[in-house]
């Protein structure tokens, strides 16, 4: 209910259109059911002024049939037309108000989501909200007021036609539905559910084909697929069922009214207290009233389903921020230094730290090579750069100020980083570019290119700069899909500058000349350049070596060379040393 | 900046983030469109499997219509009864009680009919799916990597979905719009030819102007379900690239471009809405204004006493189920626009060039040794880009070859061809003398062990991952793939060890831990062919050294075939292929080729093929 009700303040912008679209409905219907008794009544009325031989005003009853044929066509057209307007617009606002909010989040807070779920959320579930309103609100207000119009109407003629329409109405509109949604509920949810599930699945089963093909050769993976499908396929058959029983069930309360309206007014006509064109009048009236109704068992139906997407949704922008925002944050100064004092972090759920007492300083023009095995802690020192996650202990500061005090953004505004999990996107190489600066020149793009060692690449791809790379990078080779991401880095204007494993990839000779390039001009920019290579490390003012969360040793590159070496002890990662 | 390119020219098809505000999603013009022949044809195609359920929901459908029919001659009797010879409901008690029996097998009929038409459209989906799914397989790993992720799950996921209503209302309707009204006709013809005549000329009118408007509305469907495929194609991406764009401050233009793609979507959506309306708008006015016709007809004639009134009665009863039918046809033709819309996205997946192997039924002799052949293999990929151009060489079996080149010089293209990820052009690559072509491609694959130059996870637990197509991977042979993977450590840290999940939704591993995890596969899988991709590219120098002495204790007496960049991956080899543009520039061990003095020592000389140097 909680769930809805922040359904309902999220479409507030819409709130008018669709109180409109309510009310549009419920004219619509009404017209025609006014239609249907207006008919009944009038050739019930022309035959009985036939066989008795008097005039009848027949300019009245026809001038009617018309306004309700007309009103009806135009009013189900508007109801249509707002309605769907403003509720797609609901729907289309939520899609960049929930990535919004999914930003601050990552990656830190949604790794435990798998991307294909993600799009699922994002793309499905905000789809299925639409039902908020077009099956769910619009037709139990709708059908709301056309039974209360419908039930006054009749209580003129017959009060215990009347009584028994109330009874009638409230077992198809109400019982069915609740009846419906009981059956169908788990299956309602379940299909959201499995919906996100089939998603992800098929993301594994696209991307990673060739894992597949090679080691699931009898189909396991194909068999899960088929699994979720088939599950979420049987529970929409068995609501199809439910539904199909609904709309049955809605048709035969509408014959049982029509079957009460003979039997209990035919007397009646005959001791005159009910003329006889109005029989039919009532009779068509009360059958085609439940068409307010027909719509209310799906809508129950639809409810669970669109509360658990909305669930989803909600639950994901729930969650806390991984790094807390100040209330009013300090401006970032154009430049300065990021400088770790005893910081530390541990991973939520983590029985070590995974960083313990790290001081590094980069201060403006500063080079530091940071160097140790794989899983060292590397790696969390660049997340804690980007302020993708806070330390626990110790203190972050950009230029004096802590980094707690600045916008996350605004100080990675002041950053140029190259992780290791840089993702390129499924487009050409100058849309991939033109994120890190989406004013940069050709000129620009080029010179970036060159310093990173890959424009020659380019320049022989037929299609130059607008090549397209496939799917994460697909098809271009690890080593230049590592350059084009150092072009990109590098084409972003930042005082602090900070690469992860740059020449990952490359060839030595390759890797010599790219670094030569980065290096010779960093001019003001502090550098910290994260390696286990040796190349470049000359060039630094001062080399760390990382082992197991803190710092084992750093110096001059000249001494700190011999960690290079592999039968340096200390590097060995069974080796502790303080 | 993109002033010289015209979106119709953009090969990507994405999202552009261009000049500060002024951001603009580009169309991927240049995917092919089929023609609205391909996708009916297309959508019928499924129509056999679901040719039963399909034939009950008519048969159904028809019998409610033949008992509403019944049901408004009962009905006229009894008030024409009451109203007009002033008798008692009692003398109608049979005609009560046939309306009562009628009101119960309505119910049933028509649950039934709903019950069926799902059925059809089930069996339908179910197929569609399969073949899809199998069109992924079909077009391999290579081709699919042309294609955006998203556009294809959607495609697969929703698209397959959007079918439904297609086979579960459109095709029932269509049926019963025929059948129906001629019922209804043939009854009211005999009482009243004026009224009959007067169905008869307005029915036309109804399916006339859908088609007229439906024509329309098909290209302004199509575009709209481009759009969809298109935007979460866009999502899924932006979403996957989420912590980069984050990096480059650019997260914020992404919702801007979000925003632009989810609004321009919704402008779609209305369009084809808004026409879908207007249809059944103009359907429902017709119908008006034709019972509203037959009513005044009838009206007139009862005023004059020139009909009587049961005639008559009956007559307007059935006039709306005569249009009800027409109606409900026009509002599922909006249905049959959608699958067709839907179905472009699944037409282009299957027009997609199908790169993969698909192999033959030959088994795959003396499988414990394997010795592998190329035959001047040519492949030159669809787009015309050449790959390989006639290369020949034998493996012998439980020898290793390893592939040297520089980038771009085929060295993956090769591999991918041994593996059946691509078919070569021409020549033909044998394994134990059968041709890939002939072979059960999947009993061949049984016994690879590969490691891809970016192995990617799979969503599920540490085992899983090392055995992806176990049910219940052995834990002893696990725990020897993590050891001798160097992935002991990963294990350790990751909660629930081996029966932790890592991956997307899982816990997250560096480049070198999946690297190594994908070693482990090829350990776990103990095959007699063992087919590596630059193992050690992504590895630090510790972790290398181990991988390199891991790969020598597996190697020895399997057949290998390695593309390496390093001379540690090299100098052991049996023989080195040095590839150069697409051709084998030279062959030979570490020793010869170093003496021949040509493209490999070349490449050593200048430290295009690095080993681990300790620093001088």
């Amino acid at each position: 209910m909680k769930d809805f009700l922040r359904l309902l303040s999220l479409m507030r912008p819409q709130a008018w259109w669709m109180v409109l679209a309510v009310v549009v409905s419920a004219l619509a219907t009404l017209a025609h059911i006014a239609l249907m008794a207006t008919s009944g009544w009038f050739i019930t009325a022309m035959a009985a002024a036939g066989i008795a031989g008097v005039a009848i005003d027949f300019f009245t009853p026809g001038a009617m049939i018309r306004g309700f044929a007309i009103a009806r066509t135009v009013g189900r057209y508007l109801e249509r037309v707002v309605g769907h307007e403003a509720t797609l617009k609901f729907v289309a606002s939520l899609r960049p108000w929930f990535f919004e909010k999914l930003t601050p989040l990552a990656p830190a807070a949604i790794e435990d989501q798998r991307s294909g779920d993600l799009l699922a959320r994002l793309k499905t579930d905000i789809d299925r909200l639409e039902f908020a309103f077009l099956r769910i609100i619009s037709p139990a207000f709708a059908g709301l007021l056309v039974l209360i119009a419908g039930v006054l109407f009749v209580a003129r003629y017959d009060g215990t036609i009347a009584l028994i329409l109330i009874v009638v109405a409230l077992l198809a509109g109400v019982g069915l539905p609740a009846l419906v949604h009981m059956l169908g509920a788990t299956a309602s949810r379940r299909v959201t559910a499995r919906s996100a599930e089939l998603n992800a699945l098929l993301v594994d089963h696209i991307e990673a084909r060739a894992e597949l093909d090679i080691y699931d050769p009898d189909h396991r993976h194909r068999r899960a697929v088929d699994g979720v499908s088939d599950a979420m396929l049987a529970d929409e058959n068995r609501l199809a069922g439910l539904g199909g029983f609904a709309i049955a069930g809605v048709g035969l309360a509408a014959q049982a009214m029509l079957v009460v309206v003979l039997v209990l007014g035919a007397p009646r006509v005959l001791e005159g207290s009910l003329s006889g064109p109005e029989l039919p009048m009532l009779a068509l009236l009360v059958l085609s009233l439940f068409e307010a109704v027909a719509p209310l068992p799906l809508a129950c139906q639809t409810l669970p389903g669109t509360l658990a997407s909305a669930r989803r949704i909600f639950s994901m922008v729930e969650r806390p921020a991984p790094v807390s925002v100040p209330a009013t944050p300090q401006p970032v100064p154009e430049n300065g230094g990021l400088v770790f004092s005893h910081a530390g972090f541990t991973y939520p759920g983590a029985e070590r730290p995974a960083l313990r007492g790290i001081d590094l300083a980069l201060e403006p023009g500063r080079r530091i090579g940071l160097i140790g095995p794989s899983g060292s802690g590397k790696s969390s020192i660049v997340s804690l750069a980007l302020r993708y996650r806070a330390p626990d202990e110790g203190q972050i500061s950009f230029a004096g100020g802590s980094v707690s005090d600045y916008d996350p953004d605004a100080l990675r505004a002041r950053m140029a980083v190259l992780t290791q999990h840089d993702h390129l996107f499924s487009a050409t190489i100058r849309e991939n570019l033109l994120l890190a600066d989406p004013n940069a020149s050709p000129e620009k793009l080029e010179e970036a290119c060159a310093r990173a060692g890959i424009l020659p690449f380019i320049q022989a791809q037929p299609e130059g700069f607008d090549t397209f790379i496939g799917v994460h990078g697909a098809k271009i080779s690890g080593g230049e899909a590592r350059r084009l991401g150092l072009a990109r880095v590098l084409l972003k204007d930042a005082p602090v500058l900070i690469l992860d494993e740059p020449t990952e990839g490359l060839d030595t000779d390759t890797e010599r000349r790219v670094l030569d390039a980065v290096l010779a001009d960093t001019g003001d920019r502090s550098l910290l350049l994260i390696t286990h290579r040796p190349a470049g490390l000359e060039k630094m003012d001062e080399v760390v070596l990382i082992e197991n969360g803190h710092i084992v040793a750093r110096g001059a590159p000249a001494e700190m060379m011999r960690y290079m070496d592999r039968d340096d002890p200390v590097s060995r990662p069974d080796k502790t040393r303080t | 900046m993109n002033s010289t390119r015209t979106p119709e020219t953009n090969p990507s098809g994405n999202l552009v983030l261009i000049a500060g505000e002024n951001v603009i999603t580009t169309d991927r013009e240049t995917d092919p469109r089929p023609d609205r022949k391909r996708l009916s044809a297309f959508l019928s195609r499924f129509r056999g499997t679901a040719r039963r359920d399909l034939r009950m929901t008519m048969t159904f459908s028809v019998v409610t219509g033949l008992l509403i029919i019944l049901q408004a001659f009962l009905v006229a009797r009894i008030i024409n009864g009451v109203v007009f010879q002033s008798q008692g409901i009692g003398v109608y008690a049979t005609e009560i009680a046939g309306i009562i029996a009628i009101i119960l097998l309505r119910f049933g009929s028509v649950w039934v009919t709903e019950r069926f038409g799902f059925a059809a459209a089930t069996k339908v989906m179910r197929a569609m799916r399969d073949e899809l799914i199998d069109r992924v397989e079909k077009i391999g790993p290579v081709g699919m990597a042309e294609t955006r992720t998203g556009e294809t799950v959607t495609a697969l996921a929703e698209g397959v979905r959007a079918v439904e209503p297609y086979y579960s209302r459109y095709i029932p309707a269509s049926v019963l719009a025929v059948v129906l009204p001629v019922a209804i006709l043939i009854v009211v013809f005999p009482l009243d030819w004026i009224s009959g005549l007067t169905l008869l000329l307005t029915a036309p009118l109804i399916p006339v102007f859908m088609i007229i408007i439906g024509k329309g509305a098909e290209s302004r469907n199509q575009k709209q379900w481009r759009r969809r495929t298109r935007m979460a194609g866009q999502l899924l991406d932006a979403v996957q690239g989420l912590a980069t764009l984050k990096g480059f401050n650019a997260a914020g233009r992404m919702a801007r471009e979000v925003a632009i793609a989810a609004d321009g979507y919704r402008r779609d959506t209305m369009s084809v809405l808004r026409i879908a309306f207007l249809s059944s708008m103009v359907l429902e006015f017709f119908a008006s204004v034709a019972i509203a016709m037959v009513a005044v007809f009838i009206g007139f004639r009862l005023l004059w006493g020139e009909m009587n009134f049961f005639d008559g009665l009956f007559i307007l009863l059935l006039a709306p189920e005569f249009y009800a039918p027409l109606r409900a046809m026009g509002t599922a033709y909006h249905a049959r626009m959608e699958a067709i819309g839907a179905a472009e996205r699944m037409v282009v997946l299957e027009d997609a060039p199908q790169l993969a192997e698909p192999g033959g039924t030959a088994p795959l002799p003396s499988p414990e040794k394997i010795e592998i052949a190329f035959e001047d293999v040519h492949l030159t990929f669809p787009d015309g880009r050449v790959a390989l151009n006639g290369i020949s060489f034998t493996v012998p079996a439980g020898q290793d070859y390893a592939l040297v080149g520089p980038s771009g010089a085929g060295k993956s293209s090769l591999l991918h061809l041994l593996l059946g990820f691509v078919k070569p052009t021409s020549g033909r690559v044998l394994v134990n003398g059968v041709p890939l072509g002939e072979l059960d491609i999947k009993q061949w694959r049984r016994h690879i062990g590969y490691v891809p130059q970016r192995p990617r996870l799979i969503v599920g637990t540490l085992a899983a991952n090392i055995a992806p197509g176990e049910d219940a991977p052995d834990r002893a042979r696990l725990e020897h793939a993590v050891t001798q993977a160097h992935l002991t450590d990963v294990v350790a840290r990751v909660p629930g060890g081996l029966d932790g999940r890592v991956g997307e939704g899982g816990a997250g591993l560096s480049g070198g831990e999946a690297h190594r995890l994908a070693v482990a596969r090829a350990f776990y899988r103990d095959a007699p062919m063992i087919v590596l991709d630059e193992p050690t590219a992504h590895l630090d120098h510790e972790s290398a050294a181990q991988i390199h002495d891991a790969l020598e204790r597996l190697l020895p007496g399997r057949t290998g075939l390695i593309a390496a960049h390093r001379l540690s991956g090299v100098v052991h080899a049996d023989q080195i292929l040095v590839l150069k543009g697409g051709t084998i520039a030279e062959t030979g061990d570490h020793e010869s080729l170093m003496a021949k003095g040509g493209l490999y020592a070349d490449l050593v000389r200048t430290g295009a093929m690095p080993e681990w140097e300790p620093l001088s």
